[in-house]
């Protein structure tokens, strides 16, 4: 594959790549670049510098809407790491039917919920409804508006992403694992390793990669929070902020004050946030095929 | 799936057609009796919400079928360009899709959004088909497929026995794409079934609740009861509905997916892909 064959067609390429570069311009390129454009010039035209940006954080709403996403990621993210890995861990130590039982257990919401999962967990946070309700009870939780107090919202967040996207991520450990030489841990074997050793000194740093790469793939995911918030606020009548996370802000911002230079600034602030994370993992983890 | 890759090398007649809506029609009368009869058991007056769920449903339907459908003509031909040809821009081609691959489509919701409102196609269906036609990861998907020593050379041969580039595209690589074609329609079909922001964004905002994805209406319109918008210390549900009725409908929502699901894991448990996901 690395040497070019003398005929290996060229031109004929341009017209393969003509639909999606179309689509890639229009979604992609365009809108990106048209929603930096608002965000650098005022509701006149003119262009304003970073006058948005620094404008768009004096909104009341701007710090405690950072405040929160920052700390439904620190949960979110540590929740990431700690079960995920130690999930893919235990289940690639069992043999591969149980494993795979159990990973598709563990995949099911990730696969079927969507915003389903929302609604779901409103139920599954409501004492005398939900099946979980002896929890419920044991932390003290009588009412709805026990278990969704304000302060609890980071954790049910992070709850609720965490429940319908960590079998995704406990699929792509699994196939990190699986990537791992026989002969590897058959040596560990023999040098007397057990089952803990196997999986802490030797699993562990060979999927250092794929752990970098799920954290910083959930960070830059995880900033665009939006359905979560938006949804519980809906059903309850407003018990989270309207402009709970940044992204809610921002299209807080353009819906109900036609602020769209405002909501650009803070859409552009998340955009450059997702587009350095994907560039990390893109060229720093080494894990993406980046053609020859 | 398969339907979709058969209907490409052989165009229904309009025969066909007729028999489908007529076995259609006939399949509703039979069934719609008893589908009333699961909805009054559970305490949903199928009547009243008839209308609103129907459309919901053939909307998720057409979004998310052209979607696919875009995203397959577009990700298809252009992985198989990457892999396969060599024309200046080509890595920097890869380098942006996977660039693009790995930004959440949740951050291009709100230019999205800005652009659509530009162009007035706010309330149009195309405002959520079109970005659903966007999908980086099934170029990339196309590209690993296509990108093997065997395939080259079977497209080597093909060109030395005379076929043309196009030739060699639609009566080789197209019928090899099969396997790549039905995970990326899978993926296609369940991130679009799934996608709540952006029909929200598009649709919720100019207050068209009839172009409502089905996840969606059931979500804002179960809860669209007297919200007052500010917290006054009593939490409960706002909606009108008995729990059981919104737990059938949460599981409406979720069938389809599972449908999908099934449908494609004999495709993706079958080896094909031991090499794509590494």
């Amino acid at each position: 594959m690395k040497r070019k064959s003398p005929t290996r067609p060229r031109k004929s390429g341009y017209l393969f790549i003509a639909p999606y570069v179309v689509l890639l311009v229009a979604i992609g390129i365009y809108p990106a670049g048209y929603v930096v454009h608002l965000a650098l010039t005022s509701l006149t035209g003119h262009f304003t510098w970073l006058g948005n940006f620094i404008d768009s954080t004096h909104n009341s709403e701007f710090v405690p809407a950072f405040e929160n996403i920052i700390k439904f990621l620190g949960i979110w993210l540590t929740a990431l790491v700690v079960f995920v890995v130690s999930l893919s861990l235990m289940l690639h130590s069992l043999n591969e039917r149980v494993g795979a039982a159990f990973r598709f257990v563990l995949y099911l919401p990730a696969a079927l919920a969507g915003s389903a999962s929302v609604m779901l967990w409103l139920f599954m946070l409501q004492p005398g409804k939900s099946p979980w309700g002896f929890v419920l009870s044991w932390l003290g939780y009588h009412t709805l508006g026990d278990s969704l107090a304000p302060a609890h919202l980071p954790v049910i967040f992070a709850l609720i992403a965490f429940w319908s996207g960590a079998g995704s991520w406990i699929v792509v450990m699994h196939g990190a694992l699986a990537t791992i030489p026989e002969e590897v841990l058959e040596s560990a074997r023999l040098d007397g390793a057990g089952a803990w050793r196997t999986a802490v000194n030797i699993k562990l740093p060979l999927i250092k990669k794929w752990i970098a790469y799920m954290v910083i793939g959930a960070f830059a995911a995880g900033s665009q929070l939006f359905a979560e918030p938006q949804l519980i606020s809906e059903a309850t009548g407003g018990i989270a902020n309207q402009a709970w996370s940044p992204n809610q802000l921002a299209i807080f911002l353009a819906f109900h004050y036609d602020y769209f230079n405002y909501a650009a600034a803070i859409s552009v602030d998340l955009l450059v946030v997702a587009v350095i994370c994907a560039a990390v993992v893109l060229l720093r983890t080494g894990l993406f095929d980046v053609g020859h | 799936m398969r339907s979709h890759a058969n209907s490409a090398a052989r165009p229904a007649s309009t025969g066909q057609v007729v028999m489908y809506v007529l076995l259609t029609l006939f399949a509703a009368f039979f069934v719609v009796p008893i589908i009333w009869l699961v909805f009054e058991a559970i305490g949903v007056h199928l009547g009243l919400i008839a209308g609103n769920l129907g459309i919901w449903l053939f909307n998720s339907v057409l979004y998310s079928a052209a979607g696919a459908a875009i995203a397959i003509t577009a990700c298809i031909p252009a992985g198989y360009a990457i892999a396969t040809h060599e024309f200046p821009g080509r890595r920097a081609l890869l380098i942006l899709t996977m660039l693009v691959m790995l930004i959440p489509t949740s951050a291009l919701v709100l230019p999205l959004f800005l652009e659509a409102n530009e162009v007035h196609q706010l309330t149009s269906p195309l405002a959520v088909i079109v970005p659903y036609g966007l999908f980086p990861f099934g170029v990339y998907l196309s590209y690993l497929y296509f990108h093997t020593e065997r395939f080259s050379v079977l497209f080597q041969t093909a060109r030395s026995d005379g076929c043309n580039e196009w030739q060699v595209f639609r009566h080789i690589a197209v019928p090899l794409s099969k396997p790549v074609a039905a995970l990326i329609v899978f993926l296609n079909i369940v991130a679009s079934w799934t996608n709540f922001f952006l029909p929200w964004v598009m649709y919720w905002s100019t207050n068209t609740t009839d172009r409502y994805p089905l996840p969606l209406g059931i979500a804002l319109q179960l809860f669209s009861g007297e919200t007052s918008g500010e917290y006054l210390g009593v939490v409960q549900l706002h909606t009108s509905w008995p729990p059981s009725a919104i737990a059938f409908l949460l599981l409406a929502t979720i069938a389809p997916v599972v449908v999908v699901f099934i449908l494609a894991r004999r495709w993706i448990g079958s080896g094909h892909f031991q090499g794509v996901f590494r």
